[in-house]
This record gives C-alpha cells, structure tokens and sequence, in this order.
C-alpha cells in the first residue's frame, strides 16, 4: 500500500516535471526521423516506409531519451540536496524501486501516446496494406521495449555510480556500442534491432519474435544489471561495495538478479531462430556421406502441419527403402536445426537415432539404423520452430509461419535423405500439408497442390505430389492470375491485400513482356512443363529464384511506390524481371557451379539479359545509368580492394572474416565483372544483333548429357574471343 | 516513544572514533537537548538515530526493536531535520512539504501540510517556490517538513540556525509544546535554546557522554566553580579557565570556571553555559 502511495507520487511528479513531459514530447515525435535522416530500412514496401522506419526511429530517440531521463531523476534528490530528508523519510532501496517503476509507467504512457499520435497518418499512408495488429506489435516491439532497456541502463549506470556524468557516458558507450560494433549481431543490437525489411502483404511475425526475442533477452540481462546496481544504492553512509554486500544480506535480492542474469545468460545461448551452421559456405560435409549400400529410396511422404499460431511445424514423414544388403545400414537425413525428432520407427518398431550437433547450410544431421529386412518402412515424427541459416542472420523472416504466410524449405518440410539413391534415379514424394482455410498452397515447382478435405476445424488438408529428397513449399492468402505470353501461361501468384494496386500496375502485362522477349531471343524453357509456368510473390527476401517451373520474386518488386515509379516506364520491378530470366539462364540453361568464387555463372548472363530488356522497356540511358555504370562501379570498387590487392592480408584475417570478404568479392565478380564482360563481348562480336544469335545458339545448342553445363570456354569459343580479349584490368572503361 | 542505545561505538573508515560507548535512554514525552563542541559526535548520534549510519559495535533499540530491524518502523514515527539540506528548488513550500508528506505516507497529508506551514509561520510564503526563500524561510520549511504528520520522535539538528532572534525565540517555544506529548531531540551550540526549553541535557565530548541529566543537575554541578576578578595581570588566569570578559568601569571583568577557585576570585551562581564550559573545559573530568 506504501509502495503503491510512493508509486503514484513519482509518477505524478513525472507528469508535472517539465524535463520529463519534454522526454515524453520529443519521444512521441521521434518517430518522424524515421522517415527523414535515420533510415535504418531502405524503404522499399510501404511498411518500411511508414511504420517500420518510424517504430525503429522512435525506439532509438526514444530509448535515448527515456535512459537519460533515468539519470536525471536518479540524480535529482542528490543534486537537491534533498536526499537527506528523502532517506530520513523511505527506505532509499523502497524508493529506487519504486522510481524505476515510475519511469517504466512513463515510458508506457510515452509509447502509448506515440501509437495515439502516429496512428491516423501511418494508416492513411499504408492505405490497403493497413492492419492494426501490425500497427500494434510494431510499435510495441521495435520502439516500446527500447524504452524500458534504457531506463533500466541509465538506472543502473546511475546507482553503479553516483554521477550523473559518468552514468552519462556509460549509457551512451553502450548504446554506441549497439549502433556501431555490435550494428552486425542481431543478438546484441539492443537498441537498432536487425530489421532489414518488412512485408506489406503477408506478415512479420518472424521478425517481430526475432527482435522482441533479443529485447526480452536484453531486459532480463538489464533487469539483472540492474538488481545488482540497486544493491549498491548507497545506504548507511557505505560506499557502493559495502551497501552491496549489506542489501545482499537479505539472500533473495542477489539470488533474483543473479537469476535473472543467469536466464538472459541462457536466452541468449539458447535462441531458437538462427542456427550454428558452418561459416565456411563452401563446406559440403553432408554431400560427401557415403550412399547406403545395396539401398534404394522408393518413395517418400510427408504429413505436415503447421502451427500457425505458435510458428512450429508438426510432420510424420514416411519413407519406403528395399535394402538388398542384408545387413542394417544407417540413413543420413538432413533436417532443420530447430527440430526435435521424437520417434523413428522402421516397419513399426523404434530404431535408434541420433542428430549430430554440426551443422552445415541449416542443416543438422539426422541418422538412424534401418534393418536389415528387405522392404523397410522408416517413419519419423519431428516438430519444432525452424531455425534460419546463420549466414543471413541479420536478414531474418524468411520461415515464416503464420496465419497468412508459410514458407517452409526442404529440410524445414521434412526430413531430407542424403545417402540414398533414388530408384530409377526418381524419388517420388507426396505430401500433405494441412493449413488454415482460406491459404492457398503453393509447391515451388511444377507439382499442383489440391484440397483432399476439409477438416471441419478451419483447416484444410491439401495433397501434392512431387519428386525429390526435398522441395519448397509456400503457402498463404493467394490471388491466383494466368498470363498467357509467347505460347507460355505464367501463373502468377501474389497476395491479396495487394489485388488492387497488382491490377492498377498492370503487373501482369510486365510479366508478358519479359517472357516475350526472352522467348523471341532464345526461344522457351525446355523445362516448363505443359508451358506453364508458376511465378510466385513470396513475402519479402531480399531477391528470388527459380526452379523448375516456377520462380519466386520477392514483394519488393510489386510494392505500390515500385509498381508505378514512372521513371521506370510503369513496369514491374527488376528484380522480377532478373528472377524470370533466370528460367532461361540457369535453368533452360545450366551453369557449373563448382568454382563459387568464378566470375562465371547463371547471373552474368541473366544480369546481361536484363540489362536488355530494360534497356528495352525503359530505354538507353536508364539502362546505362541502372546496369552498366553499377557494374563499372561496383568492378573498380573491387579492382581498389585492399584485400583483392594484398591477398595475404586476406589470409591473416580469422576464418568468418576471410569468407564474409571471399563471398562478397565474389559476388561481384558473378554480378558485375561477368556482366561488363559480355558487355565487351558484345561490342566485340558486333553489337547486340550479333550476341543475340550467339546467345540463342548458346541457349538451344545441344547438351552433352555427361555434362550439360555451359562453360565460359564454350561462351569464348562461340564469340570467337579469348579471355585476354575481355580482360577488364587494361581497360575498365568501356 | 523509547529509544535506547546500548554502548554505542561508531569509528569511521578513515579511523576517527565519533562515538565511544555511548549508552542512553529517550523517553516520550521530552525534549532533550544534545549539546557539545564540534566533533563530540552530535551529528554522529543523529545519523545513527535515523539510520543513515550504523554503528561499529552496540545497539539501537526503538520501542524494544533492535535497528536496522526497526528501520521502516523508526522511519514511519520520525522526523529529521538535519544541519545540512536541500530542497527542490523548483517547487514551492507546499509541493515540497506535499511532496515530503507523500513520501512518509500520510493520509490526510493536505491538512498535515498546512498545519506544518502554519507552525512555522510560512502561510504568506506557502505559494513562492523555494528558490526565492530566504535563508530563515528555508530553514522554516525544512523545520515544516520535520513537523509533518504529528511524528512521535523528532531530531532536529541546528534547528535555529539562521533564524532572528525573535523567530528562534517562536520556535524554542514551538518545540517545547510539540514536546508535550513527544521526543524531541534538539542538538544546538545555542545554550539559551537549550537552557530554555530542555528539561534533558545530554552532553558528549569527544564521542562520550559527559553528562545526562537536567538542566538544573548541570547547574549544580558547577556550583562553587564558577566566579569572577577584575584582571590586573595575566599571570592571574593561570589555572583558570575564562569564559567571558566584561569592560567596566573597573576594568576587565573576567568570568572563570576552575576545580578549585583561587581567593581573587569572587564565586557567582553559575548559568547553563558556565556549567556545560565546566563540563567540558576539562576540569570536572579531571
């Protein structure tokens, strides 16, 4: 009741203090940086825009703001000279507490104020994208828990100390900490979490557990840094080690912050959304596992279920095996390191298993003993939160699973053999997927998902069959559009909150265009069965890509702002574009890809042919200024690196470093350096006349089927050119 | 009210000894006067009394409860008015006398507060903010803050100090009727304030209780070591311990406390003062 007095004293006095209602101001306008100089997220969907940015920014000032306030009203009694007659009053701990839960109510009401205030603008900007629970979560994740973590860091900067200028400076060390060094580790951002992106049309549930994951993370460690700080509040004329070591007397105090130190110790090791694959990306450890000998992989199922609620996955996945060995022999599958397998049965009875604690490519390894009966059923029940690959940590949400959107990738979909051969060379699968009603499923590739019953549950289970270890499954609330162009249907499919602004775009006639082209130029994919060809809008992901029959472009290229950029002609975004041609170049035409670190592979000429058909569609001096001078750029860029001149350097780096330099080096080499090599080629040849008819040869000459890749030695030789003739070191410009 | 101290030892960090078994019985009602040079430990004692130090070695006991034990329950019956304070400057005498009444938790603390304003006299000042107060009108506001909520023990150290005579004159006068039905504890220099109003005088020298008794035992105790001479030379003060010296006609009227009194001396009826300069000059000890 005391404390409950004290409470609502300080809080009124936070009301009336003209320094906190200034905090309280200026954090309910902070978000506007996010929408002029602190961006973290190039706003490309609306969302990045208007509400993403915004909460961001406001989380930052806001947090800033709140931790310094802390300090000032830590420091406000001593400063008076009133602490005397305060501690003579209450208990100096009593009051601690109770003006850090002043401050945590005021920082409450600041943030509510801010939804209150920006609300009617962000949902007049966001238009159809608009939906309250986003609008909600976001403020509540990205700008509400900076507040708290502040103010418990300036709090505790503050008691540690006794000086509001070293308090200062400890709070702002970290937070430039969080800004600068730590801007990379998405577990230790606290205050500029690692939102790359966010998604108009499908969700962010992903990313907003990710960050409020790392939030509650930081608030149990601070909380804890705290507890020890207010064990030092000063009491009995004792200095901070000796009031420490009284208030710690009473065993509970330290025990709770010491436990909570110790749960954000635990949460932090224990994250469940990324995993801890190999940083080396070139390592094929589970490719290299020995086939089972005398086995053959029949067919396989799976049963899986989605929580979309809880974003887990449930499967029972079923795979039929003849074993002509006679002996037992051990199955390697390949399987999300957020799985859990609770049971591996074959032909009915429980085989030992075992999941290796390496992990490669956001896979772990599963093994299990078959027996040594000829026809052999294995069954294996598995679930858990899938976990993302911890190359693109800082680029989180790409397994998402939500009410509205699923993306569930090979070995997040079910278990995926490694050391199996399939028999006849084909594996077939069919799997079930149960969903919420009202998600459309949509397997990436050629296989048609229907619905095989309704549940009665407000799920539906839907049936695809398909061939392989593995595949890609997407789901969500899907408009379905046919775009028939140069004798292909494309089927294109996009979420609905975006129908309108899709059909306002005329999105589908951008569609038709390319494949026109690429088809006029090269001719159709030999691989798009039936000439049907699915493309799909998945939710936000920093680019696409193709497979069989279908090929995935992000929602960044369909964003309204993209869409109707007249600058760009009114046409779909590039990336679109990039990802179709892809059916041409790397699908209808492969490209080894054993050397990662070449200049040679699908995306020079699936740059090169972009870079045409928007040379096309916008005309000259857009494509120029867009591809050739990005390419010229981005190659001298790497011609300056210091790295790519002192290779030794490189080499004295630590391992993580070495590959984050290797693999960024060489995807400029694949994007740009090959692009302005065929540039040159071009030039070489004849013009684009000239290079339109080698490419097309190219692209419908015969395979060998030993090797059916296209080299850069088969490039040269039908350009009739040497690699000396495209070297860009003597001349980069072109 | 009772507070009892048992051997009372505090040595600071830096190794001065402040008190040395210090043993003492408070009783409600009274208003006991802590009198002492500077260093007797005085401050000492208070800080201990409300908990802003704890003793090196002994005990408080308040109402029968060992401290810190006893720290809520003190804080909830005390108030302390210290030598040095500050106030929020910002806020006026009654926000900051509100402020303070919240902060001890009282329930009608509007009335307290305008009580405590009127006690002090500070009704025409009650809505200036504190940083256009005078000195003795800051003083006012922090005896105010001390007054709030009718606190069964009150310490008040240098409580005077910086008030006019008249004003210091009020408030002996208020502190003798708060002390009606409390403890009170007035630490002073000023032995008028003390002589006054006090029917307890604790004396400390040099972290010691030299005395604890009535005004009127103090007295009596310098009774017969307390006189006077007109000085003719200085050889005459040896041995003497002079505590006024008063122009005459005459000449220097010297006043003088001493063990034995030599015949020059003319004995006098010793005041209050004399008696505590007795005390404390040595002589009485030795």
């Amino acid at each position: 009741m005391r404390a409950a007095r004290l409470f609502s004293l300080e809080a009124r006095r936070l009301l009336r203090g003209r320094l906190s209602l200034l905090a309280l101001l200026l954090t309910a306008l902070s978000p506007l940086a996010g929408l002029t100089f602190y961006r973290p997220i190039d706003p490309v969907t609306t969302l990045d825009g208007c509400l993403a940015n915004p909460s961001l920014a406001g989380g930052l000032a806001g947090g800033v703001l709140f931790g310094l306030l802390a300090i000032h009203e830590c420091d406000r009694a001593r400063r008076a000279r009133v602490e005397t007659l305060v501690d003579a009053a209450v208990s100096p701990l009593v009051y601690a507490l109770v003006r850090l839960l002043a401050l945590l109510a005021f920082a409450a009401l600041a943030l509510g104020l801010t939804m209150l205030a920006w609300l009617p603008w962000t949902a007049w900007t966001a238009g159809g994208v608009f939906d309250l629970q986003t609008y909600l979560l976001m403020y509540l994740v990205f700008m509400g828990l900076a507040l708290p973590l502040c103010v418990l860091l300036g709090g505790a900067a503050y008691q540690f100390t006794r000086r509001q200028d070293l308090s200062i400076v400890l709070f702002a060390a970290l937070c430039a900490l969080s800004l600068t060094v730590w801007a990379e580790e998405w577990q230790l951002c606290f205050l500029n979490p690692c939102v790359w992106a966010v998604s108009d049309d499908f969700t962010n549930f992903r990313i907003l557990r990710s960050v409020a994951y790392v939030r509650l993370t930081w608030l149990l460690g601070l909380a804890g840094v705290w507890g020890v700080s207010w064990l030092c509040v000063r009491r009995y004329g004792k200095g901070a080690l000796g009031s420490l070591l009284r208030a710690a007397r009473r065993v509970y105090r330290p025990a709770v912050a010491l436990c909570l130190l110790a749960a954000c110790g635990w949460a932090y090791a224990a994250q469940p959304f990324v995993d801890h694959s190999n940083p080396d990306l070139t390592a094929m450890t589970f490719y290299e596992i020995p086939f089972m000998e005398g086995v053959t992989c029949l067919s396989r199922t799976a049963d899986v279920r989605p929580d979309v609620n809880a974003g887990t996955v449930w499967g029972r996945a079923t795979y039929e095996f003849a074993n002509a060995s006679g002996r037992e022999q051990t199955v390697a599958l390949a399987i999300n390191p957020g799985y859990e397998v609770t049971s591996v049965k074959a032909n009915g009875a429980d085989v030992p298993f075992h999941i290796g604690d390496y992990q490669e490519s956001n896979w772990a390894l599963l093994q299990a003993t078959l027996p040594a009966d000829a026809q052999i059923e294995l069954e294996i029940v598995y679930g858990g939160f899938p976990q993302e690959w911890n190359v693109s940590e800082t680029m989180q949400g790409s397994d998402e699973i939500s009410s509205r959107y699923i993306c569930l990738e090979h070995a997040s979909l079910a278990p995926y053999i490694l050391n199996a051969e399939a028999e006849g060379g084909v594996l077939p699968a069919t799997i079930e997927v149960t969903l919420p009603t009202g998600m459309t499923a949509i397997p990436f590739g050629t296989a048609e998902a229907e619905v095989v019953s309704e549940n009665g549950d407000g799920t539906a289970t839907w049936r695809y069959e398909d061939e392989g270890p593995g595949g890609i499954l997407y789901a969500g609330d899907y408009v379905c559009a046919d775009v028939e162009a140069a004798g292909l249907t494309v089927r294109f499919y996009y979420g609905r909150k975006h129908q309108g602004i899709m059909e306002e775009a005329g999105a589908a006639d951008a569609i038709r265009a390319v494949a026109e082209y690429c088809a006029a130029h090269y001719g159709a994919p030999s691989f798009v069965p039936d000439g049907t060809l699915k493309l799909i809008e998945s939710r936000v992901s920093g680019g696409g890509y193709a497979t069989a029959g279908a090929s995935l472009a992000d929602e960044q290229d369909f964003t309204a702002a993209n869409l109707s950029d007249a600058a760009k002609g009114g046409m779909a975004g590039e990336v679109m574009i990039h990802e179709l041609v892809h059916q041409w170049w790397g699908l209808g035409c492969m490209f080894d890809v054993a050397d990662p670190s070449g200049a040679w592979s699908a995306e020079g000429l699936t740059v090169y042919t972009c870079y045409r058909i928007v040379k096309e569609l916008y005309g000259e001096a857009y494509a120029q200024e867009h591809y050739v001078e990005m390419w010229r750029a981005a190659v001298e860029g790497y011609a300056r690196n210091f790295y790519v001149r002192n290779p030794e350097y490189l080499a004295a780096l630590p391992e993580e470093e070495q590959l984050a330099i290797a693999n960024s080096l060489s995807q400029i080499r694949q994007y740009s350096e090959m692009p302005l090599k065929i540039l040159k080629a071009e030039e070489l040849v004849g013009g684009e006349a000239a290079m339109d008819a080698i490419l097309s040869g190219l692209f419908n000459r015969e395979l060998d089927p030993m090797y059916p890749y296209l080299t850069y030695a088969d490039f040269l030789a039908a350009c009739g050119l040497t690699e000396e003739d495209l070297s860009l070191e003597t001349d980069l410009s072109l | 009210m009772h507070i009892e101290i048992q051997n009372l030892e505090m040595t600071y960090p830096n190794g001065k000894r402040a008190l040395d078994g210090v043993s003492l019985s408070l009783r409600s009602p009274s208003l006991v006067g802590l009198l002492g040079p500077n260093g007797a430990g005085k401050s000492t004692l208070m800080k201990l009394l409300v908990a802003a130090l704890l003793p090196t070695k002994g005990a408080v006991f308040v109402n029968g409860s060992p401290m810190p034990g006893a720290e809520r329950a003190l804080k909830a019956q005390l108030g302390y008015l210290p030598q040095d304070f500050g106030l929020f400057d910002e806020l006026t005498a009654t926000q900051f006398l509100s402020y303070m009444a919240a902060l001890k938790g009282l329930k009608d603390s509007r009335a307290a507060v305008q009580e405590a304003i009127a006690a002090v006299g500070l009704e025409e000042k009650a809505r200036a903010r504190i940083r256009t107060l005078s000195g003795g009108q800051r003083q006012r506001v922090g005896i105010a803050q001390a007054l709030l909520g009718d606190a069964p023990f009150l310490i008040l150290d240098e409580p005077t100090v910086g008030l006019d005579p008249e004003e210091r004159i009020r408030f002996r006068n208020l502190f003798s009727r708060v002390a009606r039905d409390r403890l009170v504890l007035l630490s002073t220099h000023i032995i008028d304030d003390v002589q006054s109003v006090c029917d307890h005088l604790i004396v400390l020298h040099q972290g010691k209780v030299r005395f604890m008794g009535t005004p009127s035992e103090l007295i009596r105790s310098a009774q017969g070591h307390v006189g006077t001479f007109l000085a003719k030379n200085a050889a005459q003060e040896k041995g003497l311990r002079v505590t006024a010296r008063i122009n005459t006609a005459e000449g220097v009227l010297c006043r003088v406390v001493a063990k034995a009194l030599p015949d020059f001396v003319r004995p006098e009826t010793p005041a209050l003062e004399d008696a505590y300069l007795y005390l404390i000059s040595g002589e009485a000890m030795a």
